[in-house]
């Protein structure tokens, strides 16, 4: 006879596999869909036309990818490189310089920032480049502001936490040989908390890589490969934002939107998985 | 400069408000150690951060007077602290190693102060870790974290990495309150060999402790300076009652020994197995004295009879070998 305690012990070990699981079959599941959709377009177009072919026809059968795959990482790359140095530069500033009552004040704002529905920051995009920004328009540079104010309250504020936990002792361990505030900021605050930095703009991206809209309004949506920051691009979100359940009447096009989200899902996926693994190796070394 | 190193002129502390020091003066000795003991929560963590000024991390905390190092107060706004942190270093109760290789925690202070050259770090890196007593134990692993050192090597880490950036001052706040007996004694002795380059002050709660380090002791009460003098005079002829009441309820009272049995040149489990026995014929409450030699009985006899739920009065060494363990019986 299992005492009462084992058997719960036991049943809620079983409940939390059971969930995880539930998640990663989740994901499977969606894959496979959409594989399975995608397929009638995989059938007629070989894969290099779909992936490396700058050239989107729905009409005429054509239906090059690449121009969305490449505004997705324009688009994203460049929303990173302006949201990192900002978030944990102001995280930074949150834990380690400001003073109490500076601390006190800004931690709801952020939150608040976070809280607020992505698509007012697309609104709020488009009245800002129709009042005063015709010099930038609409294009990666554009959207990628947009995008990295929509994830900097998210990234901000979870490396706001996760420099919070690095312990002061080691922090006063840096300074008792003589460090500055900067150097132990640069040397013991960030690198401990490289993993939960990672973790932090994971998050924010992911989140970001759902919420379109803003995006969308402010980015241009022309089907071409950008090559620069001032080019317009369109998206793989914005293009499956766009054109689901529209156009149906043209042959394949929903196929090629799926496999659109396909792709998209095997690159957030990709990312992910990539982030993971350079995590652990950090930990790994610094640990 | 002559024999004093440190003058504490008038030094006052006090956070939000609630007084942790109260009109300090006090001179400390150069090149020797003075220990400061005193019962928690007198100040001692409060004056050795104040004498780095680690002190102005703490919000709410006010401090008043002065502090001279060498022609320099080291409470004035015109000094560069991080100048007057890399000559007076702190070695913190915990160790706390930085999240980093074990070579660079020790080359950490030196590469802060612009040492680049790589064969000179390394220089610096091995006889600071010879210093501390630790170079033999790592020096196959220097690339590997620091974080995986025992408790007592990361202590003797920090003590590496506070001698890289060549201070004046030493201070050590319990350095081995974390420890076990054999990493104390490895830190005490390391501290006795440095006095002659370093002057060194040390807080501990441990009067043993300061009776075999120091050479000037300070008794702090309350925030209050109650005593300070050569270590013979004050442990001998303390002039304050309240500093013989704390060495003498602290410590002197030397537990008397009911049986003394004597393990050396035993193994380990057999060490346990006598002390057991040793300890099944005496009464609860009496005291038995164990001498062992094996260097791994030496905190595994403690920590078992702990275990069995006897109290552990004392370990000490007492020659290069020989360790006793004092042990009182209970249940
Ligand atoms: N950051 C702080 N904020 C407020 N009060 C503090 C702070 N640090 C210390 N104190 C107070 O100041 C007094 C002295 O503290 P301190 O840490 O210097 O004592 P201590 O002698 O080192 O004690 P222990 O032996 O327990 O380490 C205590 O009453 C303590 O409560
Ligand atoms: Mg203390």
């Amino acid at each position: 006879m299992i005492s009462k305690r084992r058997l719960a012990d036991l049943v809620s070990t079983r409940l939390m596999l059971a969930a995880t699981a539930l998640v990663g079959v989740t994901v499977l599941f969606i894959a496979v869909m959409l594989f399975l959709k995608a397929r009638p377009i995989l059938a007629t177009n070989s894969l290099g036309d779909l992936f490396l072919s700058s050239s989107w026809r729905p009409s005429r059968g054509e239906f090059g990818l690449f121009p969305f795959i490449m505004g997705t990482l324009w688009v994203t790359v460049l929303a990173g490189i302006i949201a990192l140095p900002v978030s944990i530069l102001g995280a930074l500033y949150i834990t380690e310089y400001a003073p109490p009552r500076v601390r006190a004040v800004a931690k709801p704002v952020v939150d608040v920032l976070a809280g607020i529905p992505p698509v007012v920051y697309g609104v709020w995009g488009l009245v800002a480049l129709s009042i005063g920004g015709i010099a930038i328009g609409f294009n990666v540079l554009s959207g990628s502001i947009v995008l990295a104010i929509m994830v900097i309250p998210v990234i901000l504020g979870v490396s706001e936490e996760v420099f919070r936990m690095v312990p002061q002792d080691v922090k006063e361990a840096s300074l008792a040989v003589g460090a500055t505030k900067w150097e132990t900021a640069r040397n013991v605050v960030i690198r401990s908390s490289l993993p939960g930095l990672a973790a932090a703009t994971i998050l924010g991206f992911s989140r970001a890589f759902g919420e379109t809209m803003a995006v969308l309004m402010v980015v241009g949506n022309i089907a071409r490969v950008p090559s620069s920051p001032l080019d317009p691009a369109y998206p793989l979100t914005a293009l499956i934002a766009n054109n689901y359940g529209e156009m149906m009447s043209i042959p394949l096009y929903d196929s090629a939107i799926l496999l659109a989200a396909l792709v998209l899902l095997l690159v957030v996926l990709f990312f992910n998985i990539a982030a993971r693994l350079v995590l652990i190796k950090v930990q790994q070394k610094w640990a | 400069m002559n024999d004093i190193c440190l003058r504490i002129h008038g030094l006052n502390v006090s956070y939000d408000g609630h007084t942790a020091l109260k009109n300090i003066y006090l001179d400390i000795p150069h090149r020797q150690i003075t220990a400061i003991i005193g019962p928690s929560g007198c100040g001692k963590t409060t004056l050795l951060r104040s004498i780095n000024r680690l002190i102005d991390l703490t919000d709410g905390a006010k401090i008043r007077g002065e502090i001279w190092l060498d022609g320099h107060n080291v409470m004035s706004d015109r000094e560069d602290v991080t100048s007057i942190r890399k000559r007076i270093g702190l070695i913190s109760q915990k160790p706390s190693p930085l999240p980093m290789s074990i070579y660079d925690n020790v080359a950490y202070g030196p590469r802060i102060h612009g040492m680049r050259d790589r064969k000179e770090l390394d220089k610096t890196v091995r006889s600071c870790l010879e210093t501390a007593g630790l170079w033999t134990e790592v020096k196959d692993r220097l690339q590997s974290p620091a974080t995986r050192l025992s408790v007592g090597q990361q202590q003797r880490l920090c003590l590496a990495r506070s001698l890289a950036v060549r201070p004046e001052v030493l201070l050590c706040d319990e350095p081995t309150s974390a420890l076990d007996p054999v990493s104390s004694q490895n830190i005490e002795n390391r501290l006795i060999e440095l006095k002659k380059d370093y002057t060194i002050v040390i807080v501990t709660h441990n009067i043993h402790q300061a009776m075999r380090l120091a050479d000037y002791v300070v008794h702090l009460y309350l925030g209050e300076l109650v005593e300070h003098g050569p270590a013979s005079e004050v442990f001998q002829r303390p002039k304050q009652d309240r500093t013989r009441a704390y060495i003498n309820g602290t410590v002197l009272t030397k537990p008397r020994t009911d049986v003394e049995i004597n393990l050396k040149g035993k193994v380990c489990p057999l060490n346990f197995v006598f002390a057991k026995a040793a300890l099944e014929n005496l009464e609860i409450g009496q005291v038995l004295k164990v001498i062992v030699d094996y260097p791994t009985a030496i905190t595994e006899v403690p920590r078992a009879m702990e275990y069995d739920g006897h109290k552990v009065l004392g370990v000490k060494q007492l020659n290069e070998t020989d360790w006793e363990v004092i042990i009182q019986k209970r249940e």
